[in-house]
């Protein structure tokens, strides 16, 4: 498997740009857009995003200087396009960033894209509710079943303020499963 | 800050030097520990065969090697300049057929302009306009009434853009 350092200056050179940019796009594609999918919840607006995500990185790989990993690189552009295309649609829509959170959830009752039951539907309105960097902790950790020290160089937060955010998301979370209607 | 000095209860020893280690230690127990309330998948789909359409995607988006790039979308008022040139070429011409004395420039009137523009469709597109016009040549004074001030831009940002990505600045590594 080709290392992240010979992928990079793969990039970096116009003569392997090409391949080296399809390999790029094939390794992290499913991991990436798993990432989005979960902030932005639809799929065409995730699909969007995805492909914004690897133009920016294609763009800006020359500003790379490999002093954090590849891959948290591109999850930090990932997150950033996410929020920002939410931030730019609550705005266009006229509503605050929270109430789009919540019709985000709603709308996943109509989505073919979503197959899942009550409980999940139910899942994603209690995430709706937390604020945006216990969402971003539960969803990395819980589903994504990424470590903190991956998280904490994407998110920039300290371990142990991870750990409080996960901690605090997962009460919220089965609270809102166990009461709410 | 100051110090409990008269609280007569006491604490095993060390027992806060290791508060912090024991509190993580807590967190991470309960991270491993599975709720059983918590679904353990989401529920998203996707549809068949995306994943291997994004890479074919994202490629037809990418500049094509050698081709130069130029932004459109800011030279609305370009068009009407190029509209009012063209209304003006055909209005001389029309002028210069049924008068003895050639008309100028100066001979129209502002509104006969603005009339003529409203009144017909001249349906040229942003490329159209790109052809015609050298936009090198053209800054943002040539199409503005009033010259904008660096504060006033600057005022302008700060009241209209949240978010730093709008304005499409590179990205850098964060150190």
């Amino acid at each position: 498997m080709i290392t992240e350092e010979t992928l990079v200056a793969e990039l970096k050179d116009k003569q392997t740009q090409a391949k080296a940019f399809e390999v790029l796009v094939n390794t992290y594609k499913e991991r990436l857009y798993w990432h989005i999918r979960r902030i932005v919840l639809n799929h065409d607006d995730t699909d969007d995003v995805l492909q914004n995500t690897f133009i920016k990185v294609f763009k800006n790989i020359e500003s790379f200087k490999g002093e954090s990993k590849l891959y948290s690189w591109m999850y930090r552009i990932a997150t950033n396009e996410a929020l920002t295309f939410l931030s730019q649609k609550s705005k266009k829509l006229g509503v605050t960033n929270e109430a789009l959170q919540e019709n985000l959830a709603k709308t996943l009752e109509s989505d073919v894209y979503f197959e899942g039951d009550a409980i999940q539907l139910k899942l994603q309105k209690a995430l709706a509710t937390l604020p945006e960097k216990q969402k971003l902790v539960f969803n990395m950790k819980y589903f994504q079943e990424m470590k903190y020290e991956e998280i904490s160089e994407i998110l920039e937060t300290s371990v142990g303020g991870l750990k409080a955010s996960y901690h605090l998301a997962v009460k919220k979370i089965e609270s809102y499963l166990t009461t709410a209607d | 800050m100051k110090k409990d000095r008269d609280n007569k209860f006491k604490t095993p020893e060390g027992y806060f030097d290791s508060f912090n280690e024991r509190l993580m230690a807590r967190l991470s127990e309960e991270e491993d520990i599975v709720s059983d309330i918590i679904p353990k998948t989401d529920g998203f789909g996707v549809p068949a065969g995306y994943f291997e359409t994004v890479h074919d995607a994202v490629s037809s988006r990418l500049p094509r090697k050698g081709a130069r790039v130029i932004a459109l979308r800011s030279y609305r008022s370009l068009y009407y300049a190029a509209a009012a040139v063209a209304a003006l070429l055909v209005l001389t011409a029309v002028w210069n057929r049924n008068t003895a004395s050639p008309l100028g420039f100066e001979d129209l009137a502002g509104a006969d302009i603005t009339t003529y523009l409203e009144n017909n469709d001249l349906g040229l597109s942003s490329y159209e306009i790109a052809e015609v016009v050298d936009l090198e040549e053209v800054s943002l004074s040539d199409i503005m009434d009033t010259q904008l001030e660096e504060e006033v831009i600057l005022d302008y940002l700060n009241e209209n853009v949240e978010e730093i990505e709008e304005l499409n600045l590179e990205y850098d590594e964060i150190q």
